[in-house]
């Protein structure tokens, strides 16, 4: 739905005074329904630059409102509150109240990149999407995505040891998201292992559950990564102005 | 002995025309209103100009120091003419000082007047200090100060532009686009840019028309290289929240009314007709366009000509024009007076 046939009226903002009196009038109920103005009179000046120092956005002011990303999107033609132009738009004149209100639907993004090919302008409007997503994430206004509990468990584990353990990184996974550890189609799956796997393979698999499997002379990649991890971190907390927090 | 072409008008067309002339060795004679010479970009003190980014003073400044220097030319500023009178080949022009002229032919080349925002109330200047216009930006550039809110002389945080103020607008009478301001704008905006990196400038358009080859260094380039903002909306009014101004109107792109804070509001001012133009009119015996410019007899076969043989116009005086266009425009009317007066010639020899 293109921006101008979005209904202009949101439901918070009619108003209804159940008993109202005006000049001796009764109009109580509905005759005192009125809408409250639209006006927007608080913005965030530095919006635009915090997701332009996040990575992927830095091309965010080249924008000129075209609307090729929004009419690309494979997420818009199924959801057609998915507006990546409009929350660009928001985001390059500080619209910070406006975007979080469509918080839940901005990371539905499935990175297609459909819109940086249609983009006439290279602001690379999947790029901007992430980093809004991420925005959102480091400034508290969204709880972690499932994808992103999953990555960090997983790049936890390289990071460590330069390899991962699969029980692990599923077992962590489970926990993490508050899911039980029984699956039945986990359950499934280990069964079919276990009647079909060589013996040899399933001796090694149960023996790294203990043994966790290493990258031999990891320690100075491990350094270097973590290094990095934190520089990048700090570095983007900063530019949203957050306290600093090391790499979890 | 020829006589001399009469160039009424020392801005940047009257200069090309009377350059013109005299390279082709015909005398003239530059009349101007004002003191000195040069048009708009010297008397209202631009800064630098589009698409060159030469300062006015160094641009037009040559300009004029090669007519004022050229023989053929004779310049009288402080000048004004009361009468024209007599036919083509024979005209006689009587001055302010009561001196007469005789003239060949003459050129309008009496260009524009800047649009008085002052026309526009609900836009705020006039009442709030730090709304001002395009040219009063040029001119704090211009003067090295740099762009301060006139108010407190304190650097603006946040400034907008708002374009088509006094062009586009039926309201108020002006149907015309004034062609450049756009351009003017975006360039303005990169210049305010650079001098004060933490002022945020915010350009409020209904159309860019940064036409031509303007478009990539200063459409995009303001955004590209300045972080300068478009913001597609109709302003409606331009008040105060009492210790900033607010910009009140509706962005069109997602219909949402809106009430910005800004420290500084710059009308990007049009190009009116001459206010002049009426006496000019009544003196020199031409026709106004429906809009008040001078009104010109084709748009093909002669670029110059005026309703009156023998009368040419160049420049902006005939409609919004842009610097590089006047400078063309007084060539082409230099070149239709010339050969006026060679077809003259031939037909007495005949």
């Amino acid at each position: 739905m293109p921006i101008h046939e979005k209904s202009l009226i949101r439901p918070e903002n009619l108003v209804t005074h159940d008993h109202l009196v005006i000049d001796g009038m009764d109009v109580s109920g509905h005759w005192s329904t009125f809408i409250e103005g639209r006006s927007i009179t608080d913005y965030n000046e530095n919006l635009q630059e915090e997701i332009a120092a996040l990575p992927g956005g830095e091309n965010i002011h080249r924008c000129w409102q075209c609307g090729s990303c929004t009419n690309a999107c494979t997420v818009n033609a199924i959801n057609p509150e998915f507006n990546p132009r409009y929350w660009i738009y928001l985001i390059r004149l500080g619209m910070e109240d406006e975007l979080l209100r469509d918080k839940d639907i901005i990371w539905q993004c499935v990175s297609c990149n459909k819109c940086t090919y249609a983009c006439p302008r290279d602001v690379a409007p999947e790029g901007v999407m992430k980093a809004t997503a991420h925005w959102l994430e480091l400034k508290g206004h969204t709880p972690k995505s499932p994808s992103t509990i999953f990555d960090e468990g997983f790049s936890a584990q390289v990071f460590q040891r330069g390899k991962i353990e699969d029980g692990l990184v599923l077992r962590n996974f489970l926990q993490d998201t508050g899911q039980p550890l029984r699956q039945p189609w986990l359950e499934t799956m280990v069964l079919g292992l276990i009647r079909r796997f060589p013996v040899f393979y399933l001796i090694r698999l149960g023996l790294s559950t203990v043994f966790r499997p290493k990258t031999r002379g990891w320690g100075r990649a491990r350094a270097a990564i973590n290094e990095y991890v934190h520089e990048v971190e700090a570095t983007n907390r900063k530019a949203l102005g957050l306290d600093a927090k090391g790499a979890e | 002995m020829t006589k001399p072409v009469l160039i009424i008008g020392g801005g940047p067309a009257g200069l090309s025309a009377a350059h013109a002339l005299a390279s082709a060795g015909r005398k003239a004679v530059l009349v101007e209103k004002e003191a000195i010479l040069g048009g708009a970009p010297i008397l209202s003190g631009y800064a630098k100009l589009v698409p060159s980014h030469e300062w006015a003073k160094d641009a037009i400044g040559g300009m004029v120091n090669r007519v004022v220097s050229n023989p053929s030319v004779e310049v009288k500023v402080n000048s004004t003419v009361q009468a024209f009178t007599g036919t083509p080949g024979n005209f006689v022009a009587t001055l302010k000082d009561g001196s007469t002229v005789e003239a060949e032919t003459a050129i309008l080349a009496t260009g524009f007047t800047h649009f008085d925002p002052i026309n526009k109330p609900g836009w705020g200047f006039g009442t709030y200090p730090d709304v001002v216009t395009t040219t009063m930006v040029e001119q704090m550039i211009s003067s090295g100060k740099g762009v301060r809110c006139p108010s407190d002389g304190r650097v603006p945080d946040r400034v907008a532009i708002l374009l088509c103020a006094g062009s586009r607008d039926r309201q108020i009478g002006r149907e015309w686009c004034s062609k450049i301001c756009c351009t003017v704008s975006a360039n303005l905006a990169m210049e305010i840019r650079e001098m004060s990196p933490k002022t945020n400038v915010y350009i409020y358009y209904m159309d860019i028309r940064t036409f031509g080859l303007y478009e990539g260094e200063y459409y995009w380039g303001s955004q590209e290289n300045f972080k300068v903002k478009y913001v597609k909306a109709r302003i409606a009014e331009v008040t105060s929240n009492g210790n900033r101004l607010l910009v009140k109107g509706e962005d069109t792109l997602v219909k949402r009314p809106i009430s910005i804070p800004f420290d500084m509001v710059v009308h990007a001012v049009g190009m009116d007709p001459n206010v002049d133009n009426m006496t000019i009119s009544a003196v020199f015996g031409v026709d106004l366009n429906r809009w008040g410019y001078i009104g010109k007899q084709t748009t093909y076969a002669h670029l110059a000509e005026t309703s009156r043989p023998g009368v040419f116009t160049c420049g902006a005086a005939s409609g919004p024009e842009t610097i590089d266009d006047s400078i063309a425009q007084g060539h082409a009317a230099a070149m239709a007076a010339m050969n006026f007066a060679g077809m003259a010639v031939r037909a007495a020899a005949e």
